[in-house]
């Protein structure tokens, strides 16, 4: 049986960068969505939300559960290849799996950002003022609020680069990816030929 | 390295991971010389996984990190299990407890951010780190069986 899949196919050996990128792309176009509708969902819910003054707004709320989400994408990417394409897949292989997919999902971010920037031209200015009201409501000493918004509204502009997100962005969602590409290795891949990389 | 597997990749998420812990350290360990309203470049590398809220960063005479308390301890769990890795083969080949320690990590970490979110108790910078750190060796942890060189079946 075993060498019937190898014949046709669906040895590890035979996983090339062509046959992984469906899946990274699935995967993370799915992911991009998500984390994106959350980030502008909560991102016109401050805009439009009075100023509170407290310390966990709910972007930044929302940046650590699109954090966790994003950590899935390379279990999640190898999950959909072993059941779509191959399920002898290498753990060197998962693991590069999941750096294209958190690849794929900054890149995609990117695109959606910089779309977002035509459709909504004001989306960021009016997040970064809602931020600033949000700290100037805080109950803080001015140098720390000077501070707060300096480096909140640096993030909020500097997120929206496209530039910015892609090159900043692509090393540690991909490293971190990687790590999860392993775990979705160990969970869901047939377990023969892991001997070697 | 001779009793794993992989050793290739093991040195490549090594250096991987080692790579992410030293720019978690952000200001504290990389010097600063933008200006101030431009973010520091460690700390645009974490920007879409982490909040890097001030009061929740561990800081060092007025130098953050790049990452918060959460964050930092993760990094810092992912490398002391990583590189624990390559002792930890005969305590997990084809056990169970890794995944349910990753699970419990994983828990432990949605129930520490909910009962904080809802107000039931209140965590610390010291706590965030610690239950990071769990789930970081968990991490770590819960493929080091995979690293484990096997006889092969005759």
């Amino acid at each position: 049986m075993e060498q019937d899949e190898q014949s046709t196919g669906t040895s590890p050996d035979s996983i090339s960068f062509g046959d992984m990128l469906p899946s990274a792309t699935v995967v993370g176009l799915i992911f991009s969505i998500i984390t994106f509708a959350i980030g502008l969902a909560v991102g016109y819910y401050e805009i439009s939300s009075e100023a509170t003054g407290a310390m966990l707004s709910p972007s930044m709320l929302s940046g650590t559960v699109i954090c966790l989400i994003s950590l899935l994408g390379g279990v999640l990417a190898v999950w959909h290849f072993v059941k779509e394409v191959n399920p002898y897949i290498k753990l060197g292989q998962g693991a590069a799996l999941g750096f294209l997919t958190g690849a794929v999902m900054v890149i995609l971010s990117a695109v959606y950002s910089e779309v977002w920037n035509f459709i909504d031209p004001d989306y960021t200015e009016q997040l970064v003022e809602a931020t600033i009201a949000n700290v100037e409501a805080m109950d803080l000493p001015d140098a720390q609020k000077d501070a707060m918004i300096d480096s909140m509204a640096s993030s909020v502009r500097q997120g929206q680069s496209f530039v910015s997100q892609i090159l900043w962005g692509i090393p540690v969602s991909g490293i971190l990816n990687l790590l999860s590409g392993m775990v979705g290795v160990k969970i869901f891949a047939k377990k023969e030929n892991q001997e070697s990389f | 390295m001779k009793r794993l597997s992989n050793p290739f990749l093991y040195l490549f998420v090594l250096a991987c991971v080692s790579f992410v812990l030293l720019v978690s350290f952000g200001e504290v360990l990389w010097s600063t010389t933008g200006s101030v309203a431009e973010r520091h470049w460690t700390e645009k590398m974490f920007f879409g996984i982490c909040h890097q809220l001030p009061d929740r960063t561990y800081s060092v005479d007025g130098a953050l990190m790049a990452v918060n308390t959460r964050c930092f301890g993760i990094f810092l769990g992912i490398l002391a299990g990583w590189v624990l890795l390559p002792f930890m083969g005969k305590y997990t080949v084809d056990r169970h407890w890794p995944v349910i320690l990753l699970l419990l990590a994983v828990t432990l970490q949605v129930v520490d951010y909910l009962g904080n979110l809802a107000e039931l108790w209140h965590n610390t910078n010291h706590s965030r780190a610690l239950l990071g750190v769990l789930f970081g060796v968990a991490l770590s942890v819960s493929v080091s069986d995979l690293f484990v060189k096997r006889k092969p079946n005759l």
